[in-house]
């Protein structure tokens, strides 16, 4: 299959790659691992004049600065699944970036690059040749093949690390036009499904920001796929949970859904359920009934609202049970 | 533009006139004529195309031939040698783990880097490692007993992995 034609540009420091962004804008697209952005290339679905290729940058080391992990968007994700420290403080971003893709993707594909996922459907990323009748609306049409008598793009967003952001109450930093930005998680995706960033053409993610939490946590990400490898999620869950000193009151929990919408969703009335209560698994189970209830998923890529309810219910069981099961015991 | 690139594929350097949007794939098949990469999918999907960059598998079809300078590229007409086959490729011919044989060489790398990582794999491990290449012959038995079998031998074999 080929790619179309275009100018590829190797900046050599991130200095050098803003300065393309701002010359180039909308002409050009950003390709860290490729993995993507490539095969949406190939299939027609774009066709940037300049791509900016940024495998040539020097990659930093996760570091702890200052009581945040600050991790370089450019890292593997193999190397986000393997990192000692990521594993020590965040053990959930290293389950989820081992759930991405395949072992091949995952050596080439990007922690930045999974956050800035595009939005997908069953019919937009794939080539079809019905895609050459009327346009979608990601493709500037007005019509929606998913679900046909929808009045607006119905993809969804199914990175695996971003959920576990969410809960890990992360940030990203951004070099807009330049200049460093920090933008909240939760601030950085629109929840549009035709432009899931906030990020613009000029806007670049460097890094991302976790905070260091040095009392009993447990992290856990849990995802459903119907092959069990190489998959996007049908559906994925990442769960934080903090404990008060006696191990088993839960403190604080921050639970998050992915995959169900155009963002990764919060589940703030599970989280309140189990704010204050003894960790047990009757309280697992109703925190899962409690998760099924509370959203109302976009049926995708085959998978009906029903059945993703009954994914998340299991999924929040699951996912609360090993996060409880990693909290540190005295 | 097409630009003149050099590429170490194999430990042998090769001198290549390519386009910008030339992938590794391209340039290993129309260009140097090695077909032991396969294309299948050409979007990343079913693994045939692995070679492996600096000792780890990763997708020919979507590296481009520019980003691969200055890089080590093993395919799978560099693993066997004057000696003979390396353990894996024996461990897959004895096994059976071949039958029509096009996901073989991208089965083959992806293997030889998990071994090289992780000398004893458990099922798991294996299944894991194998997400990304897909067999539509086999149904993946013979090519797990395959890989225990290659484990094995060269947990037990000489450092030169013979």
């Amino acid at each position: 299959m080929l790619l179309p034609r275009f100018q590829l540009l190797q900046p050599k420091s991130i200095e050098q790659a803003t300065e393309l962004l701002g010359k180039h804008e909308a002409a050009a697209r950003i390709m860290a691992g490729g993995t993507d952005v490539l095969p949406r290339m190939k299939y027609g679905l774009e066709s940037p004049s300049y791509v900016i290729g940024l495998s040539n940058l020097p990659v930093f080391e996760p570091v702890d600065s200052d009581g945040f992990l600050l991790l370089d968007s450019l890292m593997s994700l193999t190397d986000v699944a393997r990192s000692e420290i990521i594993r020590q403080n965040a053990f959930g971003l290293a389950e989820a970036a081992y759930a991405v893709g395949s072992y091949q993707i995952r050596n080439m594909g990007t922690l930045g690059g999974n956050l800035c996922l595009e939005t997908r459907c069953m019919y937009y990323n794939q080539q079809h040749s019905y895609q050459f009748v009327e346009p979608c609306f990601k493709r500037n049409g007005d019509r929606c093949y998913f679900i046909p008598k929808g009045k607006q793009c119905w993809a969804v967003f199914v990175a695996d690390t971003a959920p576990v952001l969410f809960s890990l109450d992360a940030s990203v930093e951004v070099l807009s036009n330049g200049s460093p930005k920090r933008i909240p998680i939760d601030e950085f995706y629109t929840g549009n499904p035709l432009h899931p960033c906030t990020l613009s053409r000029q806007d670049l993610l460097v890094a991302v920001r976790i905070p260091i939490n040095s009392g009993l946590r447990g992290t856990a990400f849990s995802k459903f796929t119907i092959r069990g490898g190489l998959e996007f999620a049908a559906i994925n869950l990442a769960v934080v949970l903090d404990v008060q000193e006696d191990g088993s009151t839960c403190s604080n929990a921050r639970i998050t859904v992915g995959a169900v919408a155009a963002t990764p969703i919060r589940l703030k009335k599970t989280e309140s359920l189990l704010i204050g209560q003894k960790l047990s698994d009757d309280l697992f189970n109703d925190a899962g009934r409690t998760a099924a209830d509370e959203i109302r998923p976009i049926p995708h890529h085959g998978f009906s609202a029903s059945y993703l309810k009954a994914c998340l219910r299991s999924l929040t069981r699951d996912a609360l049970t090993s996060a409880c099961s990693r909290i540190p015991r005295h | 533009m097409k630009t003149i690139i050099e590429l170490r594929i194999n430990d042998e350097l090769f001198e290549l006139l390519v386009e910008p949007q030339t992938t590794l794939l391209e340039v290993l098949r129309d260009h140097l004529a090695l077909t032991g990469t396969k294309e299948a999918c050409g979007t990343g999907e079913c693994g045939a195309c692995t070679v492996l960059i600096n000792e780890k598998p990763k997708l020919a079809c979507l590296l481009l031939a520019a980003q691969c300078v200055n890089m080590k590229i093993t395919t799978i007409e560099g693993l066997a040698d004057d000696e003979g086959l390396t353990p894996v490729q024996q461990a897959f011919l004895e096994k059976g783990a071949v039958q029509c044989g096009f996901c073989t060489p991208g089965m083959v790398l992806t293997v030889t880097a998990l071994l090289n990582e992780c000398p004893n794999p458990t099922e798991h491990e294996i299944k894991k490692a194998l997400e990304g290449n897909f067999c539509r012959c086999t149904g993946y038995n013979k090519i797990v007993e395959a890989i225990h079998e290659a484990a094995a031998r060269l947990s037990t074999a000489s450092p030169s992995g013979r």
